[in-house]
């Protein structure tokens, strides 16, 4: 049996921390889905279907790993799993009679033996799974499909208690200390690796749930940090406030007040400042005292940019949700629910806007074209380079594909943002 | 639109004042008050719209509207396009 992680026609909904990535390799929880299916089911043969332009991406990180091929589909047993599903427990339902599963419309998984694939293979993975949902019997099953950005935040707390149950717990070479530092709560719930690193004059509190201090860690003196909450592989704490519900993914540094808040990895926030209820991607820089907000002051529910319209999330608490790549000037405010692309540029001083598109500055007031695709790349190799990860090429195409795919958008709200302060006086 | 014309009209746009009050010994600092980050958007803009490359340093050269035009002839002039 294969497992066969797809992403389905939803992506966008998850934008803007899918512009860079699959589904799939969405941080909830102490992993994403692939490092979950790869932990918790060891042994299974994985292969991925998602957007052509971020394939050579994602088999870069994944060393080689079977992708968009439909002709490896055909030969085994597969379960096809849909990247947006976050599994109970992270375990797969791999045995079992030949079915669909689908929730609310959405096809959650397919189990199919290989002659029944063979069968529904055409020249897409979206028809194939339609063959199959016509040859196979269809059931509905409850769910934990992932659909906007908002619920991997809401959904952290429980994957973070199952993550640890399923795996951290069960770790080999992984201790729970309690010499240097102070822990409040059940010692049994914290799990540091042997190669992290707490400092004295930190309070680990397991009250409301495990903490799990990956690799390399480092979590110095006066920090204090709540459960259920994940620190990631080579992750530095600095004087850090970080309140329960929280996944830090690896080579972060990260300091100030977090809460609820998942942090894809290889992202900054350094210094005093509010992040709650927030999903940040990957290489993003917070400058020091930028804060967002993430409860209105009439406790109404908050309202998220999706695909250019105000949706209701219909939750009270809801943070920002920042793209890979985007950096924050100091003193930034974010209202409820910002969403910012990917390789944005903020300066500080006033609320930013509650939409920013990609490869955009907003500054004075202003939105703006910024940088250009050429000099944003070669920032960011820089940035990147700073953690010793290179640039490739298969990365800089993606980003110019996303460059180019968001510029039709960029221009239309620069056009009106300018508009609109035309008329305001000027 | 004539070469002349068009990096006008990119100034004027990004500065908010109109083509007509563009002088060619308008200074970019001390008329238009440019400040970094506005050197850095116009040197982007200026690129896509011509499709050139321009190192910052060498743009940086460029104190006044004047200069910034003769800059963008000699650079596609450079590049066979002009």
């Amino acid at each position: 049996m294969k497992v066969c992680l797809f992403e389905d026609e939803k992506f966008d909904l998850l934008y803007p921390l899918t512009l860079t990535r699959a589904s799939f390799e969405l941080r909830c929880g102490s992993m994403t889905l692939v490092e979950r299916i790869r932990r918790i089911n060891p042994g299974i043969e994985a292969s991925f279907f998602l957007r052509d332009h971020l394939a050579p991406v994602l088999r870069e990180r994944l060393g080689n790993a079977v992708v968009n091929s439909l002709e490896d589909l055909g030969r085994d047993d597969v379960i096809l799993v849909n990247g947006r599903w976050l599994p109970e427990h992270g375990r797969l339902p791999i045995e079992g009679d030949e079915t669909v599963a689908t929730c609310r419309g959405d096809v959650v998984y397919v189990r199919a033996k290989r002659e029944t694939v063979r069968k529904s293979l055409s020249d897409s993975l979206q028809k194939t799974i339609e063959n199959l949902r016509s040859e196979l019997s269809v059931e509905k099953v409850e769910a934990r499909m992932v659909e906007y950005p908002w619920p991997l935040v809401q959904y952290n707390h429980e994957l973070l208690k199952e993550d640890f149950e399923a795996y951290w717990s069960k770790r080999e070479g992984v201790k729970a200390m309690g010499e240097m530092f102070s822990v409040v709560g059940d010692k049994s719930l914290l799990q540091v690796s042997r190669s992290a690193a707490i400092h004295p004059f930190v309070v680990l509190d397991t009250s409301s749930g495990p903490i799990m201090v990956d690799d390399g860690a480092r979590i110095y003196p006066f920090s204090r940090i709540e459960g259920p909450c994940y620190i990631g592989r080579d992750t530095w704490i600095v004087r850090g406030n970080i309140r329960e519900e929280t996944s830090i993914g690896p080579v972060c540094r990260v300091g100030g007040e977090v809460e609820a808040s998942i942090i894809q990895g290889y992202s900054n926030k350094y210094h005093t400042g509010f992040l709650g209820h927030a999903y940040v991607g990957e290489w993003v820089n917070i400058g020091a005292l930028t804060t967002n907000s993430d409860l209105k002051n009439d406790y109404s529910t908050v309202d998220v940019y999706v695909k250019g319209r105000l949706m209701d999330t219909g939750d009270l608490k809801v943070g920002s949700f920042i793209g890979d790549h985007s950096k924050f000037g100091i003193g930034c405010l974010l209202n409820t629910g910002t969403v910012v692309g990917a390789a944005c540029v903020m300066l500080g001083g006033e609320v930013l806007p509650k939409y920013i598109p990609s490869f955009c500055w907003y500054a004075d007031g202003r939105l703006r074209r910024g940088a250009g695709f050429r000099r944003t790349v070669e920032a960011e190799r820089r940035v990147m380079s700073r953690r010793s990860v290179v640039m490739s090429e298969s990365y800089v195409k993606m980003l110019e594909k996303i460059y180019q795919d968001t510029k039709e958008e960029r221009e239309t709200l620069i056009r009106k943002a300018e508009m609109r302060l035309q008329q305001g006086g000027l | 639109m004539s070469v002349e014309e068009e990096v006008k009209r990119i100034i004027a746009e990004h500065f908010r004042v109109s083509v007509e009050s563009l002088k060619d010994d308008t200074s970019l600092v001390d008329d238009l008050m440019a400040e970094s980050i506005d050197t850095v958007e116009l040197i982007a803009t200026f690129e896509e719209a011509f499709n050139l490359e321009i190192p910052e340093e060498e743009a940086e050269r460029n104190q006044t509207v004047g200069q910034v035009v003769e800059y963008i002839k000699a650079k596609l002039a450079q590049a066979g396009r002009c």
